[in-house]
């Protein structure tokens, strides 16, 4: 479970202070599947890195399985993003110079687990997004929308309970995004968390949640809450945008 | 858990700055442990005992301008008066410095004749206070008497019959057997007998070059002639003290000639070995430039790939990485371009030296020599390394999300 209470976060650029998110107030539970919009520049990856542990909050609190990670160190941090968090980005981030095996297996070989597990690991997630056959080939040797399987392969392939995503359809054509999208409801029905931050508002609104943000405030899209996600727990925004605001700021 | 698979495998992909950084490595390698050889070698060629006893010695020039000048009486007047100065331990004419570079040579032969074989030898012409103004040892057989001392003029060649020889040169007119030396009768100038009365220890020739340095003999000659030499042994300490002190009492005693060239024979023998001690520092500041420069240049092909794998780097920090594991994954990295270049270096070293030997006939380089230099480059390259892996564990994680 994931918590952010009246969370705030600061960039300080010489003179300029950036306030990227304030006074966050949000749960995220077991199982949910949660999109984040808003326009660029509005604090969508700043959420993300601070939920994902890349980034401290400057202020507030933020509870992960109850344990306040502004107090951890970067050590503790970097182990607990290893055991509990998946990763996926917008530009897939695979490392070039190695093969899919290889890619897979880098956070796998972080966590210590030992050769014939990493093995195991990396051939099963490898199949599970289709791509097995391909273990010896270099990410450059593959489409876009099958890098993004791999990187998602390389995410999950440490079993983690949280998988979150920035943009994970935005270097892809719609086909690809599908295809991608497909694959995470997939996971998420399989019982891993997501919070996925897109552009794409047919994709966000396909998730059981679905948060906006703007100026570094977060507000949730309760329209949907019938459609999907009955009877979980709900934090109520501080700022609330009705869902006409939060619509005619998308656009739609 | 170490990671050097992938690493290897990373390598391979972006392999020409690693393979230039190994080539350097393995240059500095083959240099490195070269040029300590040589150094090395050098440097026992300094340490060979001379036999003297250096730190207390000195000696000087007399000339002579007066006509009529009554040579003989005057060289006993002045060693007499040199020995009588409190704290002068012994004093004797001289014709040649220990590694001064110049001296007197001849031949010994086992047998008489102009055909037979001889053995070159470094003269040392002194009375029967030269072994103890030396400070040489002498193992066997007896120091020269007082009536043993023959004047030399300038024009003779007739030989005192009995010497005293250096125990090298006693091996090498009776190999195997050097002691068997003593009492034997050698020829100079190839007919002229000459009693081995004595041998010494050790007693090296003018000439640090020459291959039978330690080949020398003394010689109960007294030299008659304008230009002298005197050897003064102090007591312990007190050569410097002394050294004016004698130059004052001579030059007072007799101003018909000059004294000059006062000089001490750690002078000489720095002076012997200066092209020796130059060319070891030459070699010393090629080894710091040619490190210091592979450590930039490891320093520098570092940094270029971590500024070039920023993301990949934010992006294994996002997966986990600690700052630590990313610091290792330099270290590792640094570790296996230097295994490479330290292989290449290692047969290169091997090579040069087996060259180097063949050309300047030297016994050929350690094994535990070679193994200091590789572990010296190993050091080099982790300690160069260390700083980029620091830089590069300084990323931080959120560039994996930031930089697009
Ligand atoms: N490292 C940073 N230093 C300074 N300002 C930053 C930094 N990262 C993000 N920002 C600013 O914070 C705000 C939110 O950025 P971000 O979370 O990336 O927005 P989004 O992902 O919604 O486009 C922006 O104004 C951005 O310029
Ligand atoms: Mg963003």
């Amino acid at each position: 479970m994931l918590k952010m209470k009246q969370l705030g976060k600061v960039f300080h650029t010489g003179e300029v202070s950036t306030h990227a998110l304030r006074e966050v107030d949000l749960q995220v539970n077991e199982g949910d599947f949660v999109s984040v919009t808003g326009p660029s520049g509005s604090g969508k990856t700043t959420f993300l890195n601070i939920a994902g542990l890349l980034e401290v909050a400057t202020s507030g609190e933020f509870l992960l399985d109850g344990d306040n990670v502004n107090l951890l160190s970067d050590s503790k941090r970097s182990k607990m993003r290893n055991q509990k968090i998946g990763f996926i980005f917008q530009g897939f981030n695979l490392i070039p110079e190695l093969n899919l095996f290889d890619n897979v297996d880098v956070p796998l070989r972080y966590r210590g687990f030992d050769a014939k597990e990493r093995k195991r690991r990396i051939e099963q997630q490898l199949e599970l997004v289709g791509l097995a056959s391909r273990m010896k080939h270099l990410p450059s040797q593959l489409s876009g929308g099958q890098q993004q399987r791999v990187a998602i392969a390389r995410a999950l392939a440490t079993s983690p309970r949280f998988l979150l995503a920035d943009e994970p359809t935005g270097n892809l054509d719609s086909q690809m995004a599908q295809s991608v999208m497909a694959l995470l409801e997939d996971i998420n029905r399989q019982g891993t968390t997501i919070i996925m931050v897109t552009h794409d508002h047919g994709l966000a609104q396909r998730a059981k949640r679905q948060i906006f943000i703007k100026d570094g405030r977060v507000s949730e899209l309760t329209a949907v809450e019938g459609l999907h996600s009955a009877g979980l727990e709900r934090v109520t925004p501080l700022h609330a945008h009705t869902v006409t605001d939060a619509a005619r700021q998308l656009g739609v | 858990m170490f990671e050097l698979g992938p690493i290897f495998r990373a390598l391979l992909r972006q392999k020409v700055g690693a393979v230039l950084i190994a080539l350097q490595i393995a240059l500095t390698l083959s240099i490195m442990v070269n040029a300590i050889f040589m150094m090395q070698n050098r440097s026992t060629l300094m340490a060979r005992p001379s036999g003297l006893d250096e730190a207390n010695l000195f000696y000087l020039s007399n000339t002579v301008f007066a006509q009529n000048y009554p040579h003989q009486a005057a060289l006993q007047d002045d060693l007499r008066l040199i020995r009588s100065i409190p704290g002068v331990l012994d004093a004797t004419q001289i014709n040649a410095i220990p590694l001064s570079g110049g001296g007197w040579s001849m031949s010994l032969q086992k047998k008489a004749g102009e055909g037979e074989d001889g053995t070159g030898v470094a003269v040392y012409m002194v009375d029967e206070h030269g072994i103890n103004t030396l400070g040489v040892e002498l193992i066997q057989g007896e120091n020269f008497q007082n009536t043993d001392i023959r004047w030399r003029a300038a024009s003779a060649v007739d030989w005192p019959e009995r010497t005293i020889i250096s125990q090298a040169m006693a091996e090498a007119l009776f190999p195997g057997n050097w002691q068997s030396a003593l009492g034997q009768t050698v020829y100079i100038n190839n007919n002229e007998p000459m009693q081995i009365t004595g041998i010494i220890k050790t007693l090296q020739a003018p000439w640090n070059g020459w291959d039978g340095v330690e080949r020398s003999m003394l010689v109960p000659y007294q030299l008659e002639g304008r230009n002298s030499r005197y050897m003064i042994r102090t007591e312990p300490g007190r050569r410097d003290e002394l050294m004016p002190i004698v130059e004052k009492a001579l030059a007072e005693s007799d101003k018909n000639r000059i004294i000059r060239g006062v000089q001490s024979l750690e002078q000489t023998r720095a002076d012997s070995y200066r092209s020796h001690n130059a060319l070891n520092r030459i070699l010393l500041l090629v080894i710091v430039v040619l490190t210091l420069i592979t450590a930039f240049g490891i320093v520098g092909l570092a940094m270029f790939s971590i500024n070039r794998r920023k993301r990949q780097i934010g992006t294994r920090r996002a997966l986990g990485a600690t700052q630590l594991q990313v610091m290792r994954y330099f270290m590792l990295e640094n570790l296996l371009i230097t295994s490479l270049g330290v292989l290449i270096g290692v047969a290169a070293a091997i090579g040069l030296n087996i060259w180097l030997v063949s050309q300047f006939e030297l016994k050929p380089l350690e094994p535990a020599l070679l193994l200091t230099g590789v572990i010296a480059l190993y050091l080099v390259g982790q300690l160069a390394v260390l700083y980029p892996a620091r830089k590069a564990a300084s990323i931080a994680p959120a560039t994996a999300t930031r930089s697009v």
